[in-house]
């Protein structure tokens, strides 16, 4: 008996390291066939830049007395004083090797803002994406669960008015309520109070970094900034996901394994979480992936009013300002970060369900 | 190191804990019954973010930090971009920070201007010079150091740091080069070392700029030592480093400097420059980059910063409304927001057309939507005899929306069914300019001229505005060292980027540069209101006003002064 189950737990074993070698293979294959679109990228936002009216030099020479020298040398440092072929050229071999440029606008390294403002975009998507899933997804449920009750019609509603409120006035309103009013939140400026010391840094994101450091007071500090951009945020999210739950879940309540498993009078638990849901889930991971990348590159505004010092905000500014470096930086690491989600959605529809096989 | 508040740690009420329980209960729930393969470790995130939100709700502002009388915190829409305001690029706020970080020989002194305090052209006192003379002929600048000046590693300022300094500002392909020019200082053989605390400055001509010239943001003195242990063969003046760490004497040392972010401040405790001879009042200052407005306006009226600048019109109003704050205004007596027309670019060449727009504007109407009538008037006065009231420029003109004589001009023109032209301004400026153009479209419409708006981003206006390309648009400049002759010389000749208008009057030229090294008073005012009679009469640009610069404080803050680059120095408050 014990050696009969031994075996099928092997055999479990063995089932799941070759399903995970083939995920993985899926995986590489498709990070190699993404390589020659990020090049293509590259080179597209490369261009654009140069083609876009303004030229940076003569922008970034505006201080009381810049006159044609100063220009010339901006444009030096700049390396725009070359032609357009000549600077794509120099542009590859420093992506080569590994350096994004120099921002004028902040004077820094463009890899190292990014390293720096990355982890602080992510903290905030993908709480705002918890949140948003945390929300949607019972949401979405409830709703398919009781078509055309006055439920389905509260979260239709619910979801119409955070689709319509644009992120920075929702963020505005947080602020003015929970700020401003109540003075329950903490000021919104950036991820941490002024006066309270930063951990040391290990991955980026504050939130984990105060939990290694052992420091609670920080971390809930920190947690507190959090909160705020990511529900405004969330509160522009839901309403795709919950939808989509919604109707996904439709379908499945609505097939032959539900009303079979209904039938066999299997309790309303499993019914609905195991089987309707988890067969209802694959839509919604599409959706969350798409939701997750748009937002990371799109949640600018939120960036602004909350003063986050994230990458989309970083990439407006040198927008603004012509500052070729950094936007192209910015380009490129929002499509990197485009494949790795897919690739995450990917492998996660393998886990989802395992009759999925992408190729 | 910042020291934290005393912690206010209360325990969560019944209501937060219920919530987080029944949080937990459902994770566990869902994650039971997603089975195991479903159980992602970032559900456990996920139920600290839910435990927060709720917590959230119950848990109060934080308590402020004992030390945060002594802390000023600055919060401004822009940002530091360099710790050396001389790097090309650098933003008004780095030039702020380094009038804090680093000394200069003298300073500007301070004066009454309505009852507002603003900076001094005229008034030069030492800074980390104990005294200076002038020679008789103007010719030789000798400043004796002060024996107690200390950089901020402990080692003395000599008269070699100063002379390295200010040869790195003429001879280093840095902003400070251009702005020293202004003042006839072009070369390092200009400065002489006499002994240890003594150095002397020699002029070819006895330039009145001289000398304010080095109580500018640039010409700043710096650690020759430290600096040059961090230069290059290829970077001399270790401009490379001096960007991200600053070497100097200054009355506050530099914390932590996150660019875009913000920058923490520690006084100087040996900094004795003040005007009592004192170190700077507060301990810390945090200056920190809140890009949105409304925020700021919050930020300032809850009382969690201390002092901001940049506020919209509107905000600054209320604020001053609610009588909690203070709000200092000062007219920006250095700067000008005008409309510039290229004065090359027809019809614009022709003088009667520039004359018709200037009488065609609505100024009350533009004062009052652009800045809500906050700042100085440069229209609408009345000259008795037709002639320039002062030799003072900027002047206010005798300008008036009269939309008859406009017409008038316009036919003299030969243009008078009007013409087609654009109307630009930049983003940057959208929230005064936008209202603005929107009157300029519709009071030029009546006399014919139609008029088309253009928004465009700062980098494109501003390499439009280099290329000579606008016909019609908008602007604001600004003279550190606001002198007529100055004014002249930098805004209206030359074919360069400054001289908006384009225009070309050699006249003008002419007295200009001769009022630059005229010693006599009364003849130089006498320049001056000949060059603002040219103005008027050739109309190049159309100045509007002077805006305000709104400073909203806390009540307790004290000593706020308007300086010459527009920003604060921290230097100058502290707290009642």
């Amino acid at each position: 008996m014990s050696a009969a189950s031994d075996i099928r737990k092997r055999k479990e074993l063995l089932e799941l390291m070759t399903g995970l070698g083939a995920t993985m293979v899926r995986a590489g294959r498709r990070l190699l066939s993404s390589l020659p679109a990020l090049f293509g990228v590259l080179v597209f936002t490369f261009l654009l830049m140069r083609v876009l009216p303004g030229d940076p030099a003569v922008f970034f020479a505006s201080g009381p007395n810049a006159g044609k020298e100063e220009i010339e040398q901006i444009r030096k440092q700049m390396g725009l004083n070359k032609s357009v072929p000549e600077q794509l050229v120099f542009y590859l071999s420093d992506i080569g090797h590994g350096n994004l440029g120099r921002s004028m606008m902040t004077g820094q390294p463009v890899l190292k803002d990014l390293r720096e403002r990355l982890p602080a975009s992510l903290e905030l998507t993908f709480t705002a994406l918890l949140i948003a899933l945390v929300a949607a997804v019972p949401l979405g449920v409830l709703a398919a669960l009781r078509p055309g009750s006055l439920v389905d019609h509260g979260v239709r509603m619910f979801c119409a008015l955070g689709v319509c409120v644009p992120t920075f006035v929702s963020g505005l309103l947080l602020i003015y309520v929970f700020y401003y009013l109540l003075g329950f939140a903490p000021d919104p400026t950036g991820r941490i109070d002024v006066f309270t010391s930063l951990p040391p840094q290990r991955t980026g994101f504050l939130s984990i970094d105060f939990l290694l450091a052992g420091d609670i007071d920080g971390w809930w500090a920190a947690c507190k900034q959090l909160i705020l951009p990511a529900v405004s945020m969330a509160l522009f999210v839901i309403a795709p996901l919950a939808r989509i739950t919604r109707a996904s879940m439709l379908v499945s309540l609505g097939s032959d394994f539900v009303r079979t498993a209904r039938s066999v009078g299997l309790s309303w638990r499993k019914v609905v979480v195991t089987y309707a849901l988890r067969n209802a889930i694959l839509p919604v991971i599409t959706i969350a992936g798409i939701v997750f990348s748009t937002m990371l590159g799109a949640n600018v505004l939120v960036e602004k009013v909350f003063s986050w010092p994230g990458v989309a905000s970083y990439a407006l500014d040198a927008l603004l300002s012509s500052d070729y470096a950094p936007v192209q930086g910015f380009v490129l690491l929002m499509a990197s970060v485009f494949v790795l989600v897919n690739l995450i959605v990917d492998i996660c529809y393998g886990i989802a369900d395992p009759r999925v096989s992408i190729e | 190191m910042i020291a934290r508040a005393p912690l206010r740690r209360s325990a969560p009420s019944g209501l937060a804990h219920n919530l987080l329980l029944s949080h937990h209960a459902l994770l566990a729930f869902l994650s039971k019954s997603w089975g195991n393969r479903m159980r992602f470790a970032s559900f456990r995130l996920a139920s600290c973010v839910v435990a927060t939100a709720a917590l959230l709700l119950v848990a109060n502002a934080p308590a402020q930090a004992q030390t945060r009388a002594e802390t000023l915190r600055y919060v401004t829409g822009a940002s530091v971009n360099t710790l050396d305001p001389n790097i090309p690029g650098s933003t008004r706020e780095s030039f702020a920070l380094s009038m804090s970080t680093y000394d200069r020989l003298v300073a500007f002194g301070r004066k009454q201007l309505n009852g507002k305090w603003v900076f001094d052209l005229d008034k030069i006192t030492g800074e980390l010079a104990e005294s200076y003379d002038v020679s008789p002929d103007g010719l030789k600048l000798t400043f004796r150091l002060r024996k107690d000046a200390k950089f901020q590693d402990g080692s003395p300022v000599t008269a070699e740091d100063v002379k390295w300094s200010l040869d790195r500002c003429v001879t280093a392909p840095i902003l400070g080069k251009a702005q020293l020019l202004t003042g006839s200082l072009t070369s390092a053989d200009q400065f002489k070392v006499i002994d240890p605390v003594t150095i002397e400055v020699t002029l070819p001509k006895p330039d009145k700029l001289a000398l304010p010239n080095l109580a500018t943001v640039y010409p700043m003195i710096i650690n020759s030592k430290v600096a040059k242990e961090h230069a290059t063969t290829d970077d001399p003046w270790a401009t490379a480093w001096l960007k991200e760490h600053a070497a100097g004497s200054g009355a506050y040392v530099v914390e932590t400097f996150k660019p875009g972010e913000q920058v923490i401040l520690k006084r100087s405790e040996d900094w004795n420059r003040g005007s009592p001879d004192k170190p700077a009042f507060f301990k810390r200052v945090i200056v920190q980059s809140v890009p949105e407005p409304a925020t700021r306006a919050n930020l300032v009226e809850r009382g969690d910063a201390d002092l901001v600048l940049d506020l919209q019109a509107s905000d600054v109003q209320s604020l001053e409304a609610k009588g909690k704050l203070k709000v200092v205004s000062t007219p920006q007596y250095n700067a000008i927001t005008f409309v510039s027309m290229n004065n090359q670019i027809p019809p614009f060449d022709n003088v009667n057309v520039r004359r018709a727009i200037a009488f065609a504007l609505p100024y009350d109407d533009m004062f009052k939507a652009a800045l809500f009538g906050r700042g100085s008037p440069l229209f609408g006065a009345t000259w008795p005899d037709g002639k320039p009231l002062t030799g003072i420029y900027p002047f206010q003109a005798p300008v008036k929306i009269d939309l008859d004589k406009a017409r008038e001009y316009l036919k003299a023109a030969g243009l008078p069914e009007g013409f087609s032209t654009t109307f630009s301004f930049n983003v940057g400026q959208a929230s005064t300019a936008e209202p603005m153009a929107a009157l300029v479209k519709e009071s030029l419409a009546k006399i014919g001229i139609k008029v088309d708006i253009q928004k465009l981003p700062d980098a494109q206006m501003s390499t439009q505005i280099n290329e000579k390309k606008l016909p019609l648009f908008t602007e604001g400049i600004v003279a550190w060292l606001p002198s007529t002759d100055y004014f002249y010389r930098n805004f209206y000749t030359g074919n360069q980027r400054w001289n908006y208008s384009s225009i070309n009057n050699p006249e003008l030229a002419a007295i200009a540069q001769e009022a630059r090294f005229e010693p006599d008073k009364a003849k130089y005012e006498e320049d001056g209101r000949k060059l603002n009679a040219i103005h008027f009469s050739e109309m190049p640009q159309i100045p509007l006003w002077q805006p305000n610069q709104d400073a909203v404080m806390a009540s307790s803050i004290e000593g706020y002064t308007y300086e010459f680059h527009r920003q604060v120095d921290y230097r100058d408050v502290s707290r009642k």
